[in-house]
């Protein structure tokens, strides 16, 4: 078990409302649990491979549809998920439009989960679903990400792979 | 503000100090008058606040605004600090939306303010020099301002004459500050109109900037052969006395440069400039091509780490993009600041009025740590002198810069990996891993580092154990560094009439893919390459490129495999395939100046006072996309929000998600791609194109293909679609690995299908899309959800169409 929510340090915060740390068990049931998720999956996974491949086992274990956000998609083709590519920005502000009908034109997501996004960026995206939509946001990036509703911590690189295998059996 | 009238000359007259000026002014505008008596008058010469607050409403209703706060607090006030989370009301009755749309637009008018004053500034400047008569001269046009033209209806002709002009755009920003004040608006839809208002006014405040220092100061006038620059912090020779300017404003620097040529001092003293000073130092007096006399060490990126490396003896600053902190780094290293601007006097005692020799005595035994400097003679000699006398000096105490070898890797064990660093980082940096390499003997990860570090300094006060983190990456990269030379072009300023006559048929009817603008400044997400990289592309693909202020600079940072920058291989001629360098931060005005001039040109739209309707015509026709990857300063946010307005879709880097707001539209409402055929008042569909007015990417493989997709345009002809449909799915392709989901959306005709591909195509959309195919004849019959219709007039306007 590793603990990825000792270390929330921020540099600054964004407001009034920070999220919650959670560990990578926990994260993975809330996952599970969800009626509409969606992965949101950012183009950082292409830097590091054994973050790409956790990335494609947590879609196909939870049967998640991927929004590949950056140019992700590069590293997503033919990997037998459900990956569709979608500038974040954009995708934000649909998850925001109750009528948008998602990716599969079956209706609006209830949970969103990121991973490979830069911090700031990521963050930034978030604090406008955070205070102008309902839809619940898991970060499990290896940063504390404050506008997530649910974050893990600061970790280091190593702790972050070891934390998303765990999260990857809870699914 | 309108022009003086006889009835307000004869009240004016009570006020004897300004008769002069006003008689002129009365003269000038008699004359202007008999000139423009002809001169067709749109409907909102020089427009206020609300006057064009339709078409803000007709935009913003397809392209919504999207709100990333930065914080969910209000505390403008001192009813608060409010909790605005959730969207939830402060005490003043503001909601967060509401809030930020005010945030955004004060960052708007800041960066509007900042180009007006700059501009005022350089103005009053250079009539003093100049006197108000001295005629604008920008080269081969005969719409010498065309932004200015566009808003206020005014051809200006004389330096006076851009002095009332600025009067109106003061007034305007003004009027904007003031919606800022707590309580008032309510609707942030109305502060977005506010912020597109003050994005307008901005082009027009840096027209005049740079239309009046190209008029005066002898720059490249719409030059196609402006010389080339050395840029780079490698490029500085640092065993001669070395002085850099740091800022956008070139009035003081003039006097310096001046100064050099006439004592012979040009081979003995290194003159570089960081920011846009150092872009229009190089455009001084090399309106004959001749060489400059500055060079450009780079952006805003390198201002700490050029201080930091010791290799400057004497440190001007003007305005705008200077750290806070120059003087306070500076004095460490014995280099004396002068201030010679009112934004930026850094503390320093006024010594306009005291002698040269009482200056350099004081900066020389470091009695005073730097001067403010208001009078540019006296600052021409008083610069070279004092960096001829600080090299000695500096030289002879052995100044330290950087840690030695052994103070490296002393600074690396040190390090204890608490991270303190990357959560303080802007860019997350891994800091801590390079350090554990570092200890090793390892540079490499410091010097990856070094180019994406834009040596902000926060990791250096989060750390524990004190490490100056900026010295360790510098000295880490000493080896990069000094291979940081390049060529810029010199700025050439507007685009020419010719010019456009030339290629604005190409553009409206799609044949030339676009204009690729890169703009704004250095915060890019991963490196200066990034640049290179998009211009390459989109010049290979024979988009036109045209770049502005730090991006024109880093662009130059780079060679091709064939060992040249991209100013050398292609030619700076507003021409598929054609790369421009339009100059500083304000000769961005250019750039929406040659849209302007596409329609007053090529369509022959009447321009003055008519900014709707130009609008609208660019919206709909002209094939422009802006690009700030790394825009960080309130003058990128403002330069992009004049560039929403006027109908040019603009991408940031992600950096930009921090400006609070985007425009982007939603391709699944269908109602809303809809427009009129001006012919007769019918509607007609539109493909999702420009599907945003100002949005971010997250990475440059993702930008590019949203760069084909937003040079699509209603007008494009069957030609003109297949060549930016072949762009929008080979870079796709190549960047993203699929086909764009969306492709099929913007085929009208089997004559918009890329000829290569057009059977594999065809199949793709019977089969995938069910459209029905006459196979003998290679013909579409049912499908698509537009005609293709090359001479439809696309319009948002209702009141531009004939009747049915
Ligand atoms: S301006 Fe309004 S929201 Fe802001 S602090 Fe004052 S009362 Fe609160
Ligand atoms: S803050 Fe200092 S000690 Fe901590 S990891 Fe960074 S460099 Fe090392
Ligand atoms: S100086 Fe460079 S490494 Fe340090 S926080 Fe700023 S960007 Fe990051």
């Amino acid at each position: 078990m590793v603990d990825v929510i000792k270390n929330t340090q921020i540099h600054c915060t964004y407001g009034c409302k920070s999220s919650k740390a959670v560990q990578p068990d926990v994260a993975g049931k809330m996952i599970s649990k969800a009626k509409r998720p969606l992965f949101i999956v950012g183009s950082q996974i292409l830097k590091d491979e054994e973050l790409l491949k956790r990335s494609i086992e947590i879609a196909k274990k939870a049967d998640l549809p991927v929004a590949a956000t950056g140019h992700s998609m590069s590293g997503l083709v033919d990997q037998g998920i459900n990956a569709k590519y979608i500038n974040v920005h954009a995708l934000a502000t649909y998850l925001c439009d109750p009528n948008w009908t998602g990716l599969d034109g079956n209706g609006q997501y209830d949970t969103i989960v990121v991973l490979g996004h830069f911090k700031y960026y990521i963050d930034q995206v978030l604090s406008g679903l955070k205070s102008f939509s309902k839809i619940k946001s898991i970060a499990i990036e290896r940063e504390y990400i404050q506008n997530a509703t649910m974050s893990f911590g600061n970790i280091t690189p190593a702790v972050h792979i070891e934390a998303l295998d765990e999260l990857i059996e809870n699914l | 503000m309108s022009e003086l009238t006889t009835g307000k000359f004869s009240m004016a007259i009570s006020d004897l100090e300004n008769v002069q000026i006003t008689i002129n002014n009365i003269v000038g505008a008699i004359e202007k008058e008999a000139d423009e008596i002809d001169v067709e008058m749109g409907p909102t010469v020089k427009p206020g606040v609300s006057s064009l607050r339709d078409w803000d409403h007709n935009i913003l209703d397809r392209y919504n605004p999207v709100y990333t706060p930065m914080c969910d607090q209000c505390c403008y006030c001192t009813f608060g600090p409010c909790d605005l989370s959730g969207n939830k009301e402060g005490a003043c009755g503001i909601n967060l939306e509401g809030h930020n749309a005010r945030e955004f637009m004060l960052r708007v008018i800041t960066g509007a303010a900042a180009h007006s004053g700059h501009g005022r500034h350089l103005l009053h400047h250079l009539i003093g020099l100049y006197g108000k008569d001295h005629p604008l001269d920008v080269g081969a046009t005969n719409i010498i301002a065309p932004n200015v033209q566009l808003v206020t209806g005014v051809s200006p002709k004389t330096l006076g004459d851009l002095d009332s002009v600025l009067s109106y755009v003061e007034e305007q920003i003004t009027q904007l500050l003031a919606a800022v004040h707590v309580g008032q608006e309510g609707a942030a839809i109305d502060f977005e109109s506010k912020a597109l208002h003050g994005g307008m006014i901005d082009h027009v405040g840096m027209e005049i900037s740079d239309i009046a220092q190209i008029s005066c100061l002898d720059f490249p006038k719409s030059d196609e052969e402006a010389p080339l620059a050395d840029i780079g912090m490698g490029c500085l020779d640092s065993s001669k006395p070395t002085l850099i300017v740091i800022g956008h404003n070139v009035a003081a620097v003039t006097d310096i440069i001046d100064y050099m040529e006439d004592k012979g001092l040009n081979d003995k003293i290194e003159l570089g400039g960081l920011c846009c000073t150092a872009l229009d130092m190089t455009r001084y007096k090399t309106g004959d091509r001749t060489l400059p006399r500055a060079k450009v060490v780079g952006t805003l990126a390198k201002e700490l780490k050029t201080i930091r490396s010791g290799i400057p003896d004497v440190i001007i600053v003007d305005e705008q993009c200077i750290r806070a902190d120059v003087l306070k780094e500076a004095s460490k290293l014995m280099i004396p600041v002068i201030t010679t601007n009112d934004k930026v006097m850094y503390g320093l005692k006024d010594r306009s009025n005291d002698s040269i020799e009482d200056i350099l005595e004081d900066l020389t035994t470091g009695k005073e740590k730097g001067a403010l400097m208001f009078d540019y003679e006296k600052l021409g000699e008083l610069a070279p002198r004092l960096t001829m006398m600080m090299s000695e000096i500096r030289k002879q105490k052995g100044i330290k810069r950087l840690p030695t070898d052994e103070e490296l890797k002393e600074l690396a064990d040190s390090c204890v990996h608490c991270l303190k660093c990357e959560v303080a980082c802007p860019n997350s940096l891994p800091i801590s891993e390079a350090m554990t390499a570092l200890s090793e003997g390892d540079l490499s990860n410091f010097e990856l580092l070094h180019d994406k570090c834009i040596a902000c300094g926060r990791c250096e006060y989060a750390c524990p154990k004190d490490i100056d983190i900026v010295n360790v990456i510098e000295k880490s990269s000493q080896r990069v560094i000094s291979e940081e030379v390049g060529k810029v072009r010199v700025g050439r300023g507007p685009i020419s009439d010719p010019e456009i006559r030339e290629e604005g048929v190409n553009l409206v009817l799609g044949t030339t893919p676009g204009i690729v603008a890169l703009v704004g400044c250095s915060n890019y997400p991963d490196g200066t390459k990034d640049l290179f990289t998009i211009a390459d592309e989109m010049l290979r693909r024979s988009y036109i490129v045209v770049v502005s202020g730090c991006s024109a600079m880093d662009l130059g940072m780079y060679k091709g495999e064939d060992g040249m920058t991209l100013y050398e291989k292609y030619p700076s001629r507003f021409k598929s395939g054609g790369l421009l360098n339009t100059g500083s931060c304000v000769s961005n005005a250019h750039i929406t100046g040659a849209v302007i001039k596409v329609a007053s040109i090529f369509a022959q739209k009447n321009i003055s006072g008519n900014y709707e309707e130009i609008a609208d015509y660019t919206l709909n026709r002209v094939g422009a996309v802006g690009v700030a990857w790394g825009a960080y300063s309130q003058k990128a946010a403002s330069i992009g929000t004049g560039c929403s307005r006027l109908g040019i879709p603009v991408i940031l880097g992600p950096h930009g998600s921090k400006y609070r707001r985007a425009l982007i539209a939603k391709p699944y409402e269908e109602e809303k791609w809809k427009v009129y055929d001006a012919r007769n008042g019918s509607e007609m569909q539109i493909p999702a194109a420009p599907d945003y007015l100002l949005t971010t990417a997250e990475t440059v493989e993702e930008m590019m293909p949203m760069l084909a997709k937003s040079c699509i345009r209603p007008s494009d002809n069957n030609m003109g679609r297949m060549i930016k449909l072949t762009h929008y799915i080979e870079l796709s392709q190549k960047y993203l690995g699929i086909m764009p989901e969306d492709w099929h959306k913007f085929v009208r005709t089997e004559t918009d299908l890329p000829l290569a591909k057009r059977e594999k195509l065809l199949k793709i959309l019977e089969k995938e899309h069910g459209w029905e195919i006459d196979w003998k004849r290679k013909k579409i019959l049912s499908g698509p959800a537009m005609k293709s219709d090359v001479s439809a007039q696309p319009t948002n306007l209702k009141r531009l169409c004939k009747e049915a």
